[in-house]
């Protein structure tokens, strides 16, 4: 149990904000968020189900809908209807179920809804506080509006490629790299919550919805950190290097290999050394016997540590080529050096302060008789709990709780729609 | 739903942040970058600095521009990470010192850190002291493996935090070190992720009237991005160390088991490509995700023979063969300028963009200049500066960058005499003694002046 964690009875800072989702890879990310911390999210898929449930990996790699990682990982916390909205019929559902919400996350490519009777000024008509966000690879206008883009389209576009890749000596001729994992869509749906988020401070105040138009793209364009100061302050554009910051000027290397075939990350050559700084490494590193020369008088002078960086690099690169990882990343960390292990999914699950934090989530699949563990929380709220409350929506699952249930469609109206294809 | 906005009395307002204080007590990237977008969002947002422990990014010499006089209000890159902020030099090592920042959490909504975990505490400023001075008030606390667990005094920087979070392996090529992220993605998503939380609390304490601390941990905000590599690990057991992984920018390796790499569908051919010239970012981007979209490439390269081969028609024969397809479509794009290559793509129903460097996004590229992506404002060391705006539009609201970085404590005299009704008398008295300013740091003009112009009130 974490010290500060929050009670089981806490409910999650967003209870009581109803969201409707109709968006697969662009903004289900910023769903989650929003589900995880207590909204009541809705997703609503075309009948038969979304067409990321066929994005792998999945269960022991059968290929199914209800089986994807990706689907599961995307879409905890939600609950889910299938309706088809270009169908008289479920436009009408859609239209009563939109009544009920605080927020439309969409994704549809721009004008889409608009076209189909269900855009802001429609939906909006009969809820003014409704606030309406469309997330959508370069926003709502423009001469690249109508492109079509995916992650790796993205990250080219927005400047990430430009700055990720290696160093000439590591592999000579190598390409811009997009580093993995799906963050063009990531970043997309971070900057969606946060301009949601300044949404809804307002309506708290004044009552009033809004639309918001989220351009991936541009939230990409302003994830690259320093690369485009450095370009307004100089005129220069970054060089790519291995693991570490893309720079104009060639820069000391900062990931380097331990004996036990692992890597480092030592953020930035010697981590801003001083000379009190060095003299704590050299002696660390001399308990090894590798120091080299680091004891050496002269490096207790400022002006001789500024101009060695190229040389700390050095000595660090054979000290951690004689080094496990861990110990070389634990012991600098001991020592106030803020270095990184380069780990992989299996050094990090089973992580024990990720389990004193109570990181590791067991989620319940009942459908299948089964656990297993997510990634829980980035932070803890201590009083309103960041907390994963159930796994991903079956195909359809919520469809007589939310539309008969909370919704009052009677049995035959539920029917007429199933018949109908409608959902 | 919403029946619970009756309680809070209506007002106008412009930015959707107006009325909201945030005490800013963070530097580097991460931290200052999650007050930066709340600033964006119209909150006043008062930056607390030390000149004798300077915030890092002031002393970034790589984007002061020639020219321009070094110093800490100098750097491209501390302005655009702190701009619309306010600047406020307070020791708060100092007991008058510590007494006026109390006063001025007294009557703010946000306090925002990133040190070490537990350094406010040790100052006087953790969560329990400040509940103390304004018990609703929103915490937030940004350390590198957050305020508890085993190991919360580990620090970070992005770079280290990307490489514990499994961010850093996921890039990259097959059987060489890893490629990693070339700048702090973890600074950069830090900082949404600390704008994000200090959002989420306000949002709960407008319907509750309940403030809270934000535990916030940059590290595992790195580990919830690679979700699914997390869940393949512990549902199915699959190692991220493994043949033909990262792959590149392809979905799958050449040669290697078709394994879904999580970055979405998989698909061929899914690459970067040369583009004419040949310069250092003279490339493409091509990701076909239906047959389809493969037909329509064959088709705008002009049908080649090597294209029209049975062997390229179905994905999975476009997986087998990767090599030889990208070799063949890489003759084609070497044909063509990279921005000129993604509109033929696009317009033929292909996935297409050219890699953009920073000069291409600031200089070139036609939807950020139509969207009016970088603001021009006036900076007072810099001149007119290009400034990044929001990537998001509120028809309802007003979300612009409203000035200029603070030049450090640049404010100071202006905070605690109008908003803290700090006398004249006391103001000098307390430049004197070192609380507003250090005494052996020599005073900018700007410093100087506001002492003056309260000496002479």
């Amino acid at each position: 149990m974490t010290q500060s964690g929050p009670g089981n009875d806490m409910v999650g800072p967003l209870t009581g904000l109803r969201v409707l989702e109709l968006t697969g890879e662009h903004a289900q990310f910023c769903g989650k968020l929003m589900a995880d911390l207590g909204a009541d999210v809705i997703k609503i898929e075309p009948p038969g189900g979304q067409e990321t449930r066929n994005v792998g990996p999945f269960l022991n790699d059968e290929e199914h809908p209800e089986r994807s990682l990706y689907f599961w990982h995307y879409n905890t916390s939600k609950r889910g209807v299938t309706l088809d909205i270009t169908k008289p019929e479920g436009k009408e559902v859609f239209r009563k179920l939109s009544v009920t919400a605080g927020l439309i996350l969409e994704s549809f490519p721009a004008g889409y809804m608009p076209g189909l009777g269900l855009g802001y000024e429609d939906l909006s008509a009969d809820n003014s506080g409704l606030i309406m966000c469309s997330v959508t690879p370069f926003g709502q206008d423009g001469p690249w509006r109508d492109y079509k883009t995916s992650d790796l389209l993205h990250l080219a576009a927005g400047g990430q490629m430009a700055s990720s890749g290696y160093d000439v000596e590591d592999v000579p001729d190598a390409p811009p790299i997009a580093p993995g994992g799906g963050n063009a869509w990531h970043i997309a749906s971070h900057y969606s919550y946060i301009a949601i988020m300044g949404a809804l401070y307002h309506r708290d105040f004044t009552g009033e919805g809004q639309y918001i138009d989220v351009s991936a793209h541009e939230a990409c364009s302003l994830t690259t950190e320093g690369a485009i100061a450095i370009y307004l302050s100089t005129g220069e554009v970054v060089r790519r290097h291995t693991g570490r910051h893309a720079s104009a000027d060639m820069s000391p290397g900062i990931q380097h290999a331990t004996n036990d075939g692992g890597f480092i990350n030592t953020t930035r050559s010697g981590s801003n050394l001083t000379p009190a700084r060095v003299k704590i490494l050299a002696t660390w590193m001399d308990e090894h016997g590798l120091a080299q020369d680091l004891l050496d008088e002269k490096y207790q002078n400022p002006a001789v540590v500024e101009e060695s960086g190229q040389h700390f690099a050095d000595v660090l690169k054979n000290f951690f080529a004689n080094m496990p990882l861990v110990e070389a990343y634990e012991g600098g960390q001991e020592l106030n050096f803020p270095w990184g292990a380069i780990r992989t999914m299996g050094e990090i699950v089973g992580d024990p302060h990720l389990e004193d934090r109570e990181f590791f989530v067991p989620v319940e699949h009942p459908e299948l008789g089964r656990e297993f563990t997510y990634p829980g929380p980035a932070a803890i709220y201590n009083s309103s709990p960041w907390r994963i409350s159930r796994r991903a929506p079956l195909i359809g699952e919520h469809n007589e709780e939310i539309l008969g249930g909370e919704l009052g469609l009677s049995k035959s109206g539920l029917e007429a729609l199933k018949k109908s294809g409608a959902i | 739903m919403q029946s619970d906005h009756n309680q809070i009395p209506k007002r106008r307002k412009d930015q959707p942040l107006e009325g909201v204080r945030v005490v800013d007590f963070t530097w580097v990237r991460a931290g200052p970058w999650a007050a930066r977008w709340l600033a964006t969002l119209g909150a006043e947002v008062i930056k607390v600095e030390w000149p004798e422990n300077m915030d890092m990014l002031r002393q970034n010499r790589f984007t002061v521009p020639p020219g321009v006089e070094p110093g800490p209000n100098s750097t491209g890159q501390f302005a655009d990470t702190n701009a619309g902020k306010l600047g406020l030099s307070v020791n708060v090592r100092h007991p008058k010192g510590l007494e006026a920042v109390k006063r001025l959490i007294s009557v703010s909504d946000v306090v925002i850190e990133n040190f070490s975990s537990r350094i406010m505490g040790r100052w006087g400023l953790g969560y329990e002291e400040l509940k103390k001075l304004r018990p609703d008030i929103v915490y937030v606390s940004m350390a590198g493996f957050g305020q508890t667990g085993r190991q919360h005094y580990f620090g970070t920087m992005g770079p280290a935090a990307q490489a514990l979070s499994g961010l850093t392996h996921q890039s990259g090529l097959p059987g060489k070190p890893p490629a990693g992220w070339g700048w702090s993605y973890l600074d950069d998503t830090g900082g949404m992720y600390g704008a994000m939380c200090a959002l989420t609390a306000l949002r709960h304490r407008n319907h509750t009237g309940q403030g809270q601390h934000v535990d916030l941990s940059q590290m595992i905000t790195g580990i919830t991005l690679t979700g699914t590599a997390f869940l393949d690990k512990t549902v199915n057991g699959r190692e991220s160390r493994r043949e033909g992984y990262p792959p590149g920018n392809r979905t799958v390796w050449p040669g290697a088991p078709v394994i879904n790499n999580y970055r979405g569908p998989i698909a061929a051919p899914h690459n970067a490509f040369r583009t004419l010239g040949g310069g250092y970012n003279d490339w493409c981007v091509i990701a076909c995700l239906a047959d389809e979209e493969w037909t329509n490439l064959v088709e705008l390269m002009g049908k080649p023979d090597w294209a029209k081969k049975g062997k390229f028609t179905s994905l999975d024969g476009r997986l087998e063969n990767q090599n030889e397809m990208d070799q063949g479509i890489e003759q084609w794009t070497s044909t063509l300028e990279k921005y000129d290559l993604a509109e033929k793509c696009q317009v033929a129903g292909v996935r297409a963009m050219p890699v953009q460097s920073s000069e291409d996004r600031v200089e070139n590229d036609p939807q950020l200049r139509h969207r009016g992506m970088f603001t021009k404002v006036k900076h007072p060391m810099l001149g007119d500066w290009k400034f990044q705006g929001a990537p998001f539009r509120l028809d309802g609201n007003k979300v612009a960058v409203k000035g200029p970085p603070p030049m450090i404590g640049q404010h100071t005299t202006k905070i605690m005499g109008d908003l803290l009704g700090v006398s004249s008398e006391e103001l000098v008295q307390g430049y004197e003694d070192g609380v507003y300013w250090p005494e052996t740091t020599p005073k900018f003009p700007y410093v100087q002046e506001a002492i003056d112009a309260e000496a002479k009130r």
